[in-house]
């Protein structure tokens, strides 16, 4: 008898406990989830904590992840009953998502359109789809440090020129080195400087499909600037490993950085001198990615009941400029959106590189950089510098591999663009 | 002390109706995410438990349970799940389930019109019918929209704002957010011509579409709208117009594909001739790992077994390498190889570009898995060489054998029995040493200009992951196949091990 009220004890004990710890979930078709990273995901909170009514009868719940990694994890597992509305990332996640189903698309008004520049469309879109509001402008110009060097070089020549006549009487420990982005993304603007773009775009904006660098070009311009017979010169490393502090330390006297460590420079007392990679001839300048981050919009959203509000939270928050104002005064990126990027609260920093951009950037097409692995643009980049830099391969050669990997990449895009 | 009794019991009830309410809630969220594996695995898990331990039935169970449960949940049902993965087309592009891949198809199978018109729009209702109150500005057009019908407006019959957007009209409510969305008045769409409607983009804006694929479920095909093409389930994850292969609809989704995965391990030499070399380098690096950081640690074992000054100095000193967690000793050896910068050239007065070079990169590996390793092969053959009878070795002294002879025909042999298992489950480990691979050369270096896939140091695990996580298109089903296929090397391996002990205790 006693066996039998402890069996029942444990029964109902369990029950009752079970009842007081369920969790019962929350109603959210009032609420719109935004997932964001370590960065954005709290400045976001603090915007909108200070003004949280843009979309008037909906609240919004941030979720910051540790990381953009664990933002891109999470993001890849999501399901419907997990995922957010709106998850604030990077451009190149645009072509994966899109093709495994988690986003949704967007239709803006020609006047919304209008907010933003044509290419900013580009990172975003997949099969010519829009999926989502660019948010921020992530990109790099170079910086050259006026105690070394007095006047802005005029093409790389003068660049290379003034490395090979101080490099031992300064203690040189590079001429031009990649401090933010990459030896891919990064360095893309000197790929574009010595003549090797990623892709081309003809006159109406369009990406030209049959245009690819011209490999002798590119590879002679490599052994002009960067080699000494078959070894590097010195002037350009083939990794950005300790880039940032040699710079600092003025022991390089140009650098490649992003505006995100802006503040790093700012710190040390460098000012807005900040420019694209002057190209091999006078008057031209290599291209740097001049990429977007994005606020999503998933297919969560339709799920949850809250596509529309989550498309007017886009449209008149992250796509406005009231929006991006409030939020960059936190975050402190140059705001994608027109009338942001010229308010007078934007820092010149955040303008800066807005400026630099604006003289010699391509948008980052997600659909042609990732390849496969191996082969896509984000691996064969730094594997050129690697080659010839490191290796002692011949440029002109490694070029010719490098322009036929990016033909075919370019090629297996064509159905995505 | 030992509790016994009422007490005894309460704590036990109260113990396993704690366990049991947490599974329960983890039951339910599991359940109500439709996660129904994980809920069913979880209410077994509670019935089990239950069952255990208020039954006498089986009491060895009551100690077993725990460690049986956690094997099912964390060992079992990852390898049941990866052969089930491996069965797939389960790659980018084929992430999600065929129901929810129509679902996406059938919302993404709009197509706008040929302004990309898009209007100011207030949701509400009209005559008892969802409705949208639309301002087409730029004709100075306004009506109203049901899913029905359209009724044109004067400007006369509407109340503008500022921005010339009709924010009422007669017999038109206006539904406030909340009841938007409590309402379907967002996802209708409502009448804009005979081809096209509007649907709710915003709480503000319509956009004009018209549906351009249709799906017959009963044929199980999508039909363009537009070209009358038809779009067939090519039963391996897409909907293919078989006019035109190229021409598929995305998204696709995981469709089983049996063996195609496996077959593709033989068939498709862009897999197959790298796997080759990476599995010849996979058990070169573990059992060339496993000879020197044996034939190391040995070494120190037996130098320090001797009655050595400052012998316990010594053996501390030899273990730090093991008491060092092993991801920092890895990023610092990383660092010490650094072509530029690193210890190991200065030291050497060499500029080796030791990532960059296969040899060199495959030396690196070995040597710093050496530095990770021999600590623990000092340690136990330290222990086996306590174990070896000193009569055996004097034995063979007094027989006339030299040292040498002593070491190779006695000591050697008797070490071998007794460390056989260790030195075979520290090959099944290194076989999978992802960490070492990742995070010192990252399986590199590889000739990418080349087209290479594998890196010169990539062992299975490295070059699965490689496949699986290192480009934004992955091919999980393909990885799974290699982690099948590895499984079964490690699995042989151990079993061989395992008999290899047994043969020990029946020695022994």
């Amino acid at each position: 008898m006693k066996k039998k009220l402890f069996r029942g004890f444990a029964v109902l004990a369990t029950l009752a406990l079970a009842a007081g710890l369920a969790v019962t979930p929350a109603h959210a078709n009032k609420n719109i989830v935004v997932w964001a990273d370590e960065s954005r995901g709290p400045n976001l909170t603090t915007t909108l904590e200070t003004k949280g009514n843009w979309v008037p009868g909906y609240t919004v719940t941030i979720k910051s992840f540790a990381n953009f990694d664990a933002l891109k994890d999470a993001i890849d597992k999501a399901t419907a009953t997990t995922g957010p509305d709106i998850v604030v990332g990077a451009n190149d996640w645009v072509p994966t998502l899109a093709k495994n189903g988690k986003l949704a698309p967007v239709t803006l008004t020609a006047s919304q359109r209008a907010r933003f520049s044509a290419s900013q469309f580009y990172d975003l879109s997949y099969k010519k789809k829009l999926y989502g509001i660019p948010v921020d402008v992530n990109n790099v110009a170079m910086i050259y440090n006026t105690k070394l060097v007095t006047s802005a070089p005029k093409s790389f020549g003068d660049m290379v020129d003034y490395y090979k006549a101080n490099k031992t009487s300064k203690s040189l420990k590079a001429g031009l080195c990649v401090a933010g982005g990459g030896m891919s993304w990064g360095a893309h603007s000197v790929f574009s400087a010595l003549g090797a773009d990623a892709y081309y775009f003809k006159s109406n904006g369009s990406i030209n499909k049959s245009r690819s660098f011209n490999p002798n070009t590119f590879g002679n311009n490599v052994k002009k600037f960067l080699m000494d017979g078959k070894k590097s010169n010195g002037f350009f490393p083939a990794t950005d490993t300790g880039c940032k502090d040699n710079f600092l330390a003025g022991d390089v006297p140009f650098a490649i950085i992003g505006n995100w460590e802006w503040n790093d420079y700012k710190a040390k007392g460098f000012t807005m001198n900040l420019m694209p990679v002057p190209g091999a001839s006078a008057g031209r300048s290599g291209n740097a990615f001049g990429s977007v981050s994005g606020a999503l919009l998933t297919t969560f959203a339709a799920a949850n009941g809250v596509e529309a509000a989550a498309k007017s939270l886009l449209v008149d928050f992250f796509g406005s400029t009231a929006g991006q104002v409030a939020y960059q005064l936190n975050e402190k990126r140059p705001p994608a959106e027109k009338g942001a990027s010229t308010d007078a609260t934007v820092t010149d920093g955040q303008k800066g590189f807005g400026a630099s951009a604006a003289a010699a950037s391509i948008p980052q097409v997600g659909a042609i950089l990732n390849g496969p692995s191996g082969t896509s643009y984000w691996d064969s980049a730094p594997a050129y510098w690697t080659a010839v830099l490191v290796d002692g391969k011949d440029a002109v050669k490694e070029a010719k591999k490098l322009v036929s990997i990016w033909r075919a990449n370019l090629r297996a895009a064509y159905s995505d663009l | 002390m030992i509790i016994r009794g009422k007490v005894a019991t309460t704590i036990k009830v109260a113990l396993v109706a704690l366990i049991s309410a947490v599974l329960l809630t983890l039951t339910q969220s599991a359940f109500a995410k439709k996660e129904y594996v994980i809920a069913a695995f979880l209410a077994a898990t509670i019935f089990a438990i239950n069952f255990t331990y208020f039954s006498k039935r089986s009491v060895p169970l009551k100690f077993f349970l725990p460690g049986i449960l956690l094997l099912a949940a964390f060992v079992i049902t990852p390898i049941l799940y990866t052969v089930v993965m491996s069965t797939y087309n389960y790659k980018t592009g084929n992430y999600i389930s065929k129901e929810e891949a129509i679902d996406r198809i059938k919302a993404l199978a709009l197509e706008p019109d040929e302004n990309n018109s898009a209007f100011d729009i207030v949701v509400g209702e009209f005559q008892t019918s969802d409705a949208l109150l639309v301002s087409d500005i730029v004709n100075d057009s306004y009506f109203i929209s049901t899913p029905e019908r359209r009724i044109e407006l004067n400007k006369n019959q509407v109340e503008l704002d500022e921005n010339l957007v009709a924010q009422a009209s007669n017999g038109f409510t206006k539904l406030d957010a909340g009841e938007i969305s409590a309402s379907q008045a967002a996802i209708k769409r409502y009448l804009y011509n005979n081809e096209y409607f509007i649907t709710v983009e915003n709480l503000n804006v319509g956009a004009v579409f018209r549906q351009s694929l249709e799906y017959l479920p009963q044929q199980d095909i999508f039909r363009s709208l537009i070209s009358d093409a038809i779009y067939r389930d090519n039963s391996n994850g897409n909907y293919v117009n078989p006019e035109d292969k190229s021409d598929f609809l995305e998204p696709g989704w995981r469709d089983p594909a049996w063996f195609t995965n496996y077959v593709r391990l033989i068939n498709d030499e862009r897999v197959r001739d790298p796997l080759i070399s990476v599995f010849i380098w996979t058990v070169v690096f573990a059992t060339v790992t496993v000879i020197t950081q044996f034939a190391f640690g040995l070494l120190l074992a037996l130098a320090l077994n001797k009655p050595i000054r400052g012998r316990r100095i010594y053996r501390s000193i030899l273990i730090l390498p093991y008491a060092m967690p092993s991801v920092m000793s890895i990023l610092i050896w990383g660092g010490m190889f650094n072509t530029e910068f690193g210890a190991v050239n200065e030291i050497l007065g060499s500029n080796i570009a030791w990532f960059q070079d296969p040899t060199f990169a495959r030396v690196a590996v070995i040597l710093v898995n050496l530095w990770l390793g021999f600590p623990y092969f000092y340690l136990v053959s330290s222990g086996s060489l306590q174990a070896i009878p000193s009569e055996l070795l004097e034995a063979a002294a007094i027989d006339g054998a030299n040292p040498r002879q002593v070491f190779s025909k006695v000591t050697l042999p008797l070490l071998l029995q007794i460390l056989s298992p260790l030195l075979i489950a520290s090959f099944a480990f290194n076989f999978n040493n992802f960490n070492l691979i990742y995070l010192l050369t990252g399986g590199g270096p590889r000739e990418q200009l080349d087209g290479e896939i594998a890196g010169a140091t990539d062992i299975l695990i490295s070059y699965t992951y490689q496949i699986a996580f290192g480009s934004n298109l992955q091919d999980l089903g393909l990885a799974s196949a290699i982690s099948v296929l590895i499984f079964f090397l490690v699995a042989s391996i151990s079993l061989y091990g395992v008999r290899k002990s047994k043969v020990l205790e029946s020695f022994s």
